[in-house]
């Protein structure tokens, strides 16, 4: 059973569609980041997954469950890192945890949770003068209270240091050991390129790609790109190059020296073959891997390279 | 369930909005340790100790003979039934939508709380906040005026608190509804501050602007027979009885009745009052003293209810 099912969920604000047919699934036991750019409709999704935000059209379940209709239910097994962290100023961080075990009905020990989150030593210190990272290192120990079957962690990254940032990977590692899922959203790629199993790219409001990490790699063209100097080039062999089947694109970069780019998915000897075929002499090569984050640009925005 | 629109519910008696006890207490109890460290409740009830403080003192050293329980109460109700809705409003004001204009609410409904469990819980924590404030007033008062009343009636005095603190219920149920209506402390400032004009200052005038309409002719009025100071039997009229049930409808007025209830304060003195010759027939049920105690429920009962039917229904 999964244990988030979105299916044709259409969320619309007035004129403005934030979700278009959105569908996507979250396996149980599997980290799941949830990835896209500020505004493609992230928060939203959990808005309504959560049953903060009602759906215009289709259907969202969790942990088995209608999202509306056991919201209660769902919430009692869920842990959530809620975006743009809140806490309540005037409560000490012992009174969150303790509000969270009163409320989950838990037996759990605020202390226990906060050493986990390196915030032990201001447990008795009102929230009012935490550090954003101090705020949420707190909420991320209210969503681990009860040992949750889902984790929802809404931009957990907010706010961290590169040290708060890797201590908060080892908590979702360490939580999905236990059994949990994990929903994990994020509008950096190499925020969830760590620690997840699976990414789904989220582009206004549409899911452009739901992959691992590694597929999501090689889906990209431009896997890999060749970069070749050349003594002259022409229109024949360009056309050359872009009709071998590895090939997915190919131009001209610059004309002096005649420089031309191509995107690669198999064998590069193949490119400079064609070239050396034409008569074309190869002054000099070099080759790129596409990053994750060229990836995560090629799928999120116009320019560079497209997926396929 | 309907997947068609963003307004529709989960079908009738649904895990999501229900009510649930533990949950009520849990935000109850989380929202009174939030909203007690509060400097403008603390303000406030300073300010409504000092009143107390000073009526009672006042009281006793002016009028030390004639002092009894029943009268302080009387006068002490004035004060309340004018500062208690400050209070409430002030402190309920931001109760939910303060949580909606910062986000927190989400780490509230993270939890396994339905909306109407935040509702109820917001409610009687805040209330309790209140109520914390209403007894160490009226233990001020109680010192002061025991010292100098030959005897103090304890258990009418305690009628008279447990009855202001339903009135402060009343208005907290007032506060947080509106408060619940709109995610912007702005508008829910501006709703409370309507609340206040409305009831400590339009309300008084609807049955003077009554009185004109009825002599302009406008309103038809009840005719009767008075007697008057010379013993003349003279005719006049009165507004009829549906004008004079408005001013029955003011929560202040209500409490005010209320109290005539359980105590043997004279109908008289306070909240509304109505001249028996022109009831000839008696008054009618919605005019009697223990209507009020139904207009107070009223006003409990039906902003709780708006604000469950309407929360239930938004996107945070």
């Amino acid at each position: 059973m999964p244990a988030i099912t979105v299916d044709n969920l259409t969320k619309s604000f007035g004129q403005t569609v934030a979700l278009e047919e959105l569908s996507f699934q979250v396996e149980e036991g599997e980290v799941f980041g949830f990835l896209g750019p500020n505004g493609a409709g992230k928060s939203t999704t959990i808005n309504i997954i959560l049953d903060f935000a009602r759906p215009t059209a289709g259907e969202v379940s969790v942990l088995g469950m209608d999202a509306q209709q056991y919201s209660r239910d769902i919430r009692q097994r869920t842990g959530v890192l809620p975006e743009g962290v809140k806490t309540y100023d005037r409560l000490t961080a012992r009174q969150h945890l303790q509000f969270a075990i009163d409320s989950k009905n838990a037996d759990a020990d605020p202390e226990a949770l906060l050493e986990r989150v390196g915030l032990v030593d201001a447990i008795d210190k009102k929230a009012g003068g935490y550090s954003k990272g101090m705020a949420q290192r707190l909420m991320l120990a209210m969503a681990l209270v009860g040992e949750p079957d889902l984790l929802i962690l809404d931009e957990p990254s907010t706010g961290l240091d590169p040290n708060g940032a890797r201590e908060m990977r080892d908590i979702v590692r360490e939580e999905n050991e236990r059994g949990a899922t994990v929903f994990f959203s994020s509008h950096i790629m190499e925020q969830v390129e760590a620690v997840c199993d699976r990414v789904g790219i989220l582009r206004d409001g549409e899911m452009v790609a739901v992959d691992s990490v590694e597929g999501l790699r090689d889906s990209v063209e431009g896997g890999t790109t060749l970069r070749v100097t050349v003594d002259r080039i022409d229109d024949d062999a360009l056309q050359a190059i872009r009709s071998l089947p590895d090939v997915t694109n190919a131009t001209v970069e610059s004309q002096d020296p005649p420089t031309v780019v191509v995107g690669v998915e198999g064998s590069k000897t193949a490119v400079l073959s064609a070239l050396e075929d034409r008569g074309i002499e190869v002054q000099d090569f070099s080759t790129t891997e596409a990053s994750l984050d060229d990836v995560f640009q090629s799928y999120t925005t116009d320019t560079g390279v497209h997926a396929r | 369930m309907s997947t068609e629109t963003g307004a529709s519910d989960s079908t009738g008696g649904s895990a999501s909005s229900s009510v649930n006890l533990e949950s009520v207490r849990a935000v109850a109890k989380k929202d009174f340790q939030d909203s007690i460290r509060s400097w403008l409740f603390w303000g406030l009830s300073v300010f409504f100790f000092t009143l107390m403080a000073a009526l009672a003192g006042f009281l006793s050293w002016a009028n030390p003979d004639d002092l009894t329980t029943i009268g302080f109460i009387s006068l002490v109700s004035q004060v309340c039934k004018l500062v208690i809705p400050l209070i409430a409003l002030m402190l309920g004001w931001k109760s939910i939508a303060g949580e909606r204009e910062t986000g927190s609410i989400k780490v509230l409904l993270s939890l396994p709380h339905s909306r109407r469990d935040v509702l109820i819980g917001k409610l009687l924590g805040r209330t309790a906040v209140l109520t914390l404030s209403l007894i160490i007033g009226f233990l001020i008062g109680m010192v002061a005026v025991a010292v100098a009343v030959s005897e103090f009636s304890f258990p009418a005095y305690i009628a008279f608190l447990a009855m202001t603190i339903v009135y402060g219920l009343a208005y907290m149920s007032i506060a947080v509804s509106l408060s619940s209506l709109t995610r912007s402390t702005t508008m829910a400032g501006a709703a409370m501050f309507g609340v206040f004009v409305l009831f400590y200052i339009v309300w008084n005038s609807i049955q003077s602007a009554l009185g004109l309409l009825m002599n302009r002719g406008y309103i038809e009025g009840v005719d009767y027979t008075a007697t008057n100071f010379a013993g003349q039997q003279v005719e006049r009229t009165r507004l009829p009885d549906w004008a004079q049930f408005i001013n029955m409808v003011d929560p202040g007025n209500a409490y005010q009745n209320t109290i005539t209830l359980f105590s043997s304060l004279s109908s008289d003195s306070i909240g509304t009052t109505f001249n028996e010759a022109a009831f000839p027939n008696g008054f009618p049920f919605f005019l009697q003293d223990w209507f009020s105690g139904i207009i107070l429920l009223f006003w409990i009962v039906v902003p709780l209810a708006v604000a469950v039917y309407r929360f239930d229904r938004v996107d945070i």
